[in-house]
């Protein structure tokens, strides 16, 4: 037993250092992080906007002797803000699990140390698992310092002080990137450890990110009736919530293959949890966390069930490093 | 080492290079499996517009009788003067989404294969001049995109026609073939600065990410800092368009970016040609746009002429 932890820590720390050293890991966290700066700005320039802009509507009216009563006051939710932050995560995230995932197996057929460190006495479960659990911490590196620098962007750009619960909802979200990005890693991992060629693992794989991340969700957010006119087409016809949600009542059939569409996409599962945990999603807003969370759950378990079922299959197919071709 | 002068024996072997590239690339099942997702989904886009827009008919039809009961005046069908071509709208999306992933994929193997597979030195120890090999290489290059839009719009035409209640004039039909046109122009960009970044880089990873990187930048960051569109509603063709905040920030922003925005000018070509929003007033325009695409892939094709004439002749394998 004792031997097994000393292989898996021997390989995690080496994944550690080695992932340390990729110019490529460098490439994507920074970009992660300025496209996060660069989301919490715009968003913090936007919430500026529409302060301003009620400023100047309530000083009209009580220029003009008005009442207040019909103007409402723009709602102010802190964590708001986050929400082209955690979009990001979604797509640069799954990018950086790809690109850690390929290497972490490209790497050793590469330098060809894997037929090396498979005459080893080492099983294949102590392989899998200690090439994980590095890239994991490495994962949960990048993106503790990803939503760290989100959060004191909130306070310094935002302006908001967070409180205890903000805290703990960023925490949570973090957790749920984590898995999330964690599944791309695994991905990316199996891929290249499986497939004959190295290339043809990241082309499928950043090939499946394509499919994943971008064209589901999009199928998906483009057959929302809703979203076919610019201000939306309720808003539009002036229809008022409780008849949109009569009138949508005679559509349930297509709802629900849209709805299918973007439930087959772990990034949707990711921002469904994300948006409804930071409150960004106007139904869960002011709501606790706990309440949340357990509304959710079916996205909390299928982001454990995507990411598990990875797992599994790394570690029950075996390797056959002479069915892998190299360069 | 000095290289074979260019006389018209050197140029004559450019279609030759161009001719064994293609060969080579038909071969490859990824390139391929992409390029078969992006054409099933241009497809498909015609057919997801369609639906949207039948589904926000029927909306309306419904709503009527509510709208009607408020006595106020009757608001018209938000979609009831869409041209036809609107129908379209998804596919500037697929095309500027996948589109451009496929053609970053293609220019990145067409120099990646023959320097992983060795055969790069091989070709520098003959009577080769560089220039021929870079410019088979790139009209390779332009024929594949050309050749994958080409069946596109086959298959878009044959959508638009079975689409029932879609009347499509002869101008339809040109506005078709031109934005068929400019999309051909805009995913050569992108598969130029794939193959200049496979040529200077001597990490296929890094080669790969480069493009992607600059392609993530310009579809997600640039909207973002110009007009407040978050990452994922720049993936859908009528929010993409949306007017940014009245703001100092987006009016300074909005027009800076636009000069080097080459997915926005893109779209707002397309939107423009397939008449499904009106131009954007902080971006180029039709010319502008156009003037962009054109410039992007003269500096992309200059670069890639750069780095393959620099290449070493001793190059083979790449470090992974």
């Amino acid at each position: 037993m004792n031997e097994y932890r000393t292989q898996i820590r021997a390989l995690a720390w080496k994944e550690i250092a080695d992932v340390r050293r990729t110019k490529l890991l460098l490439l994507v966290t920074v970009f992660m992080l300025a496209a996060s700066f660069v989301s919490l700005l715009v968003a913090a320039v936007a919430l500026k906007v529409d302060v301003v802009s009620y400023n100047g509507a309530r000083e009209l009216l009580l220029s003009l002797g008005k009442p207040l009563d019909a103007l409402a006051p723009p709602a102010f939710m802190p964590l708001k803000l986050l929400r082209g932050f955690v979009e990001y995560i979604e797509i640069i995230g799954a990018v950086l699990g790809i690109v850690l995932g390929h290497r972490a197996a490209a790497s050793e057929r590469g330098r060809n140390t894997l037929p090396l460190l498979l005459t080893r006495p080492l099983s294949n479960m102590t392989f899998v698992v200690g090439k994980c659990l590095g890239n994991f911490v490495a994962i949960g590196g990048v993106l503790f310092l990803t939503f760290a620098l989100g959060a004191l962007g909130l306070v310094v750009i935002g302006g908001v002080a967070l409180s205890a619960d903000d805290l703990a909802r960023i925490g949570v979200t973090f957790v749920a990137a984590s898995l999330y990005v964690g599944f791309f890693f695994s991905l990316g991992f199996l891929l290249a450890l499986h497939m004959r060629r190295s290339v043809h693992a990241v082309l499928l794989a950043f090939g499946l990110w394509l499919v994943f991340v971008l064209v589901t969700p999009q199928i998906g957010d483009t057959l929302d009736p809703d979203n076919q006119v610019g201000a939306g087409v309720f808003r539009t016809l002036s229809i008022a919530k409780p008849q949109e949600k009569e009138i949508m009542k005679s559509f349930k059939t297509y709802e629900t293959l849209r709805d299918s569409v973007e439930q087959s996409s772990p990034a949707k599962h990711f921002e469904r949890l994300s948006f409804a945990v930071l409150g960004i999603k106007d139904t869960y807003a002011g709501q606790p966390l706990g309440t949340v969370v357990q509304d959710r759950s079916g996205d909390v378990f299928w982001l454990l069930g995507l990411l598990g079922s990875l797992l599994a299959a790394l570690a029950i197919f075996p390797l056959n490093v002479n069915h892998l071709k190299e360069n | 080492m000095r290289q074979p002068s260019t006389t018209p024996k050197t140029i004559g072997l450019v279609p030759a290079v161009a001719l064994n590239t293609l060969r080579v690339a038909l071969r490859d099942r990824t390139v391929l499996w992409l390029a078969l997702l992006f054409l099933a989904m241009v497809v498909l886009s015609a057919y997801l517009g369609w639906s949207a827009t039948n589904t926000v008919n029927h909306i309306y039809a419904q709503a009527l009788p509510m709208l009607r009961a408020t006595g106020l005046p009757v608001p018209p069908n938000p979609l009831a003067d869409m041209p036809p071509l609107a129908m379209l709208r998804n596919m500037t999306t697929y095309i500027s989404l996948l589109g451009a992933l496929v053609a970053i994929v293609m220019g990145f193997q067409i120099i990646a294969e023959d320097l992983r597979s060795g055969v790069f030195p091989l070709i520098a120890s003959r009577p080769v001049h560089r220039a021929a090999y870079a410019g088979g290489k790139m009209l390779a290059l332009l024929v594949s995109i050309a050749g994958l839009l080409g069946i596109a719009a086959a298959g878009t035409a044959i959508t638009v026609v079975l689409m029932p209640g879609n009347p499509m004039s002869p101008d339809d039909w040109v506005s078709i073939f031109k934005f068929y046109s400019v999309s051909w122009l805009f995913l050569s960009a992108f598969g130029l600065m794939a193959m200049g970044a496979a040529a200077w880089s001597r990490s296929e990873s890094v080669a790969l990410l480069v493009p992607v990187t600059a392609w993530l930048v310009l579809t997600f960051v640039f909207p973002q800092l110009s007009a407040n569109i978050n990452p994922m509603a720049a993936l859908n063709p009528i929010k993409a368009m949306v007017a940014p905040p009245v703001s100092a920030f987006f009016d300074f922003t909005g027009p800076v970016l636009a000069q080097f925005s080459l997915v926005g000018a893109y779209r707002d070509v397309a939107a423009t040609l397939l008449g499904f929003a009106p131009a954007d007033p902080a971006s180029l325009g039709m010319k502008g746009g156009l003037a962009l695409i054109s410039v992007a892939n003269l500096i992309f094709g200059a670069l890639t002429m750069t780095a393959l004439t620099r290449l070493s002749g001793t190059r083979s394998n790449t470090d992974e």
